[in-house]
């Protein structure tokens, strides 16, 4: 298979396969959470569970200061990393494009030039963070092979989307179709890796914010 | 002094004591109940309360200890707890309080402090039992500081 | 209870995973931040005690149990099986490791309630035979004799008899139409019998009515320590069926941090229904009767003082402007420690730790985050609300050569409440 047929199985088939598989997978795990269900609470409420639950979707977005005073580096480099990476998804113009084609609309985009300078900078805080897991004496304790593998399905783009740009390594064809199948690795592996947080985050939030609105607790 | 009938007279009588005749009463009162005590900190700490030439450093030491001893006698959390042994507690809070450190009463005097950890000491006795030995005690309290007053 | 099996354990944890559990091993990261909010992390430096560590038992079975993928992975024998070996190494993180203080479920950034969690999990080492011993002896006297340490009615009735002497004031028992029932712990009956009589002499200056139950004056809840909930259940239901039948408007939850949160937030999903009345902490009474002026203050504890949070009080229970309020009252020189309020750090000693000889070498190492804390401070007096915090930092503090004298808050108030004119005796 030449560049040209790569990326034309990416740009395709290899896209429509892992889009599918991408949702699919994330619904059937959200599904198998709320599948579980919750018993309500019959103790009588201080405050709001449902007020809770949404703010604290947005607090815990920031950190507390006792925990920001332990370990700054590490936090803010994973801001630096999460931010990066969806400045870079959502704000490139070609990335538009496609969104536009799903949804119908669109939105500015930022300057190329600035998208792989943030592009630079969240692949370099991916290095970052991967020094801190196999340096810090909680994380290597905690981490196992799923953490690798979410770590590199989401370095695969990043890297692949900046040496297209930047016309490195190969022709830019086939740049692109690399770039095209990793992003589609990423899709298929999200499902069945930590990276279904992506979701589940805003579940685990609301549910613990919606406890601690009934009991009048911040949280 | 005329008798002392009720604890308002009492706690009056001691409030108008210094320090060191309230940890030399408080010492007394300790004494009256020190044998539901077998730990021997407690005389140590009460030798203390007495001696009004001792040291900073000394009275330092002997606080340390009787709160440790008590400490030690308290029953934790969720154990079997046993009122015997818990009046060994109330003892040993009762000779604490006659060599804490003076200004730190939070309005309780040593001596009143003393008295009534004493008193609580032997209300461990009627625990396990229907007894109302409590009364017998305050009386004896009374009788103590009455003779200590008029000596 | 029949017989404990790691088989039961299994299914009693599996049973535990709902909704929320899902929710909270979807999303956790890795990222390790709650290391830094436990104390028994911080204190030890052992990633052992990690707290979402603590929970793996419980991410395993809801793996194989609960996601397709991992009933794959589980079929080909990819998955870490839970056993009795599992279950004998993680005993020590679940009880002694942890005093379910909640600090990890409020910084964690996904937003995982990972002390609920380690709450839930114990439910499964307790059916499987691996609860620390002196839980399951606190549990059963619990059960048989209505207290956790053995304290029966004879022996509050002679406590009663001692207050009446030193005050006068009487302790209503089984009183019918009482506005507040008032609840103790075996803690304070044993050790600091002043709470009852502070209680005795605020609720007669408040001109208000209340009562203690013959049948269920406990408030301690070893069930929730332990984490049985047939255990707790019963012994809700015996403050509950008491409340009822005196007909009481209020449950007054003493200083006691686990008591509160099994009487306030689980008794009502223990017992499967909701309550006739309502529960608040004496912090909360009180709060509201000095607010409320029928119980007035005067003068002020002029020593440098500061409070410390009982973790289930402030943090889990919500109850944490209310012992502010009362200590402006009453303290002229109240100053905070660093990381007050809901983010304070634990005494070490709760959530069954000081019940579990096991674990006192442990409690008193993690202490040390509690030392510091008060060094940075340098106060002459230390408040607080909960009889077992009050003894676990009395343990730490001496163990420290520190001295500092503690005082419990409700105490304390009852010491600077203007009374009625009232004879001694």
């Amino acid at each position: 298979m030449d560049a040209n047929e790569l990326l034309a199985w990416a740009r395709g088939p290899g896209f429509d396969i892992a889009l599918i598989v991408f949702v699919a997978g994330m619904l059937l795990r959200i599904l198998e959470i709320l599948a579980l269900g919750k018993k309500p609470d019959l103790s009588p409420p201080r405050g709001s569970g449902p007020k809770g639950g949404i703010q604290t979707i947005f607090t815990r977005m920031l950190p507390r200061k006792a925990v920001f005073d332990k370990e700054p580096l590490r936090i803010i480099n994973g801001y630096v990393l999460h931010i990066g990476f969806f400045i870079v998804l959502f704000l490139y113009g070609p990335h538009i494009v496609l969104f536009e084609s799903f949804l119908g609309f669109g939105w500015p985009a930022l300057p190329s030039g600035m998208i792989d300078a943030v592009g630079a900078v969240t692949i370099i805080s991916l290095i970052v963070a991967l020094v801190f897991r196999l340096n810090n004496k909680v994380l290597r304790f905690l981490t196992t092979k799923d953490d690798y593998i979410a770590w590199a399905v989401t370095l695969l783009p990043l890297l692949t989307g900046y040496m297209a740009y930047n016309h490195l390594i190969a022709s830019y064809t086939m740049m692109l179709a690399l770039h095209l199948l990793s992003v589609e690795l990423l899709l298929v592996v999200a499902p069945f890796s930590k990276l279904t947080h992506m979701f589940s985050f805003a579940m685990a939030r609301w549910y613990q914010g919606y406890q601690a609105g009934r009991r009048g607790v911040e949280s | 002094m005329s008798g002392i009938g009720n604890d308002r007279q009492f706690r009056d009588a001691l409030n108008g004591l210094s320090i060191e005749q309230q940890r030399a009463v408080g010492a007394l009162f300790v004494e009256n109940v020190s044998g539901l005590s077998q730990d021997p900190r407690v005389d140590a700490a009460l030798a203390a309360a007495r001696d009004v030439g001792l040291s900073e450093d000394a009275l330092n030491l002997a606080r340390r200890s009787i709160k440790a001893a008590a400490l030690e006698a308290h029953t934790r959390c969720g154990a079997d707890g046993e009122w015997i042994d818990q009046a060994g507690y109330f003892v040993a809070r009762a000779a604490e309080a006659c060599v804490e450190p003076g200004g730190r009463s939070q309005g309780k005097g040593p001596a009143w402090k003393a008295a009534m950890s004493a008193r609580m000491a032997r209300t461990c006795l009627a625990a396990d039992s229907d007894e109302d030995s409590h009364d017998t005690e305050s009386q004896a309290q009374y009788q103590i500081l009455t003779s200590y007053l008029d000596a | 209870m029949s017989a404990p099996s790691v088989e039961k354990g299994i299914q009693s944890i599996k049973g535990q995973i709902d909704a929320p559990v899902a929710s909270f091993f979807s999303a956790c990261v890795h990222c390790g931040l709650c290391a830094d909010a436990c104390l028994f992390y911080t204190e030890t430096g052992d990633p052992k005690y990690t707290p979402i560590n603590k929970v793996e038992p419980m991410r395993r079975i809801w793996e194989r149990e609960y996601t397709l993928f991992g009933k794959a992975k589980a079929a080909l024998g990819l998955l870490k099986e839970v056993d009795e070996e599992t279950f004998a190494e993680w005993e020590t993180l679940v009880y002694d490791g942890c005093s379910l203080c909640g600090r990890c479920s409020l910084v964690c950034p996904v937003g995982n309630d990972i002390s609920g969690m380690i709450r839930k999990i114990r439910e499964g080492f307790a059916a499987a035979g691996h609860a620390p011993e002196g839980l399951i002896g606190a549990s059963t006297r619990a059960v048989e004799i209505g207290s956790p340490m053995g304290v029966k009615l004879p022996a509050v009735k002679a406590q009663i008899k001692h207050l009446r002497k030193n005050t006068g004031l009487d302790v209503p028992i089984d009183v019918k139409g009482a506005e507040y029932l008032v609840l103790l712990s075996s803690m304070e009956i044993m050790n600091f019998p002043e709470y009852l009589e502070a209680i005795a002499r605020i609720m007669h200056q408040a001109g208000k009515t209340w009562t203690i139950a013959s049948k269920a004056f406990e408030a301690t809840n070893s069930g929730v320590q332990i984490g049985v909930s047939d255990i707790a259940k019963l012994l809700v239901s015996r403050v509950v069926d008491a409340a009822d039948e005196l007909g009481v408007k209020t449950v007054i939850s003493p200083e006691c941090g686990h008591a509160f949160t099994a009487i306030r937030w689980d008794g009502a999903n223990l017992i499967g229904r909701p309550y006739g009345f309502e529960v608040k902490h004496i912090l909360e009474v009180l709060d509201e009767f000095v607010s409320r002026g029928l119980i007035k203050t005067e003068g002020m504890e002029d020593a440098k003082l500061t409070y410390h949070d009982p973790c289930q009080i402030a943090r889990k229970g919500g109850v944490v402007q209310q012992p502010r309020n009362l200590l402006n009252k009453i303290a002229s020189n109240f100053v905070e420690m660093e990381d007050a309020g809901e983010m304070n750090w634990c005494c070490g000693g709760g959530g069954g730790v000081s019940a579990n000889e096991r674990a006192d070498e442990l409690k008193l190492t993690v202490f040390n985050r509690k030392k510091a804390q008060l060094q940075a401070l340098g106060v002459d007096t230390l408040v607080t609300a909960c009889a077992n915090c009050r003894l676990t930092l009395e343990e730490g503090l001496e163990e420290n050569e520190m001295d500092i004298p503690i005082v419990g808050l409700t105490e304390m108030l009852a010491e600077y409440l203007v009374e009625d004119d009232k004879e001694g005796a």
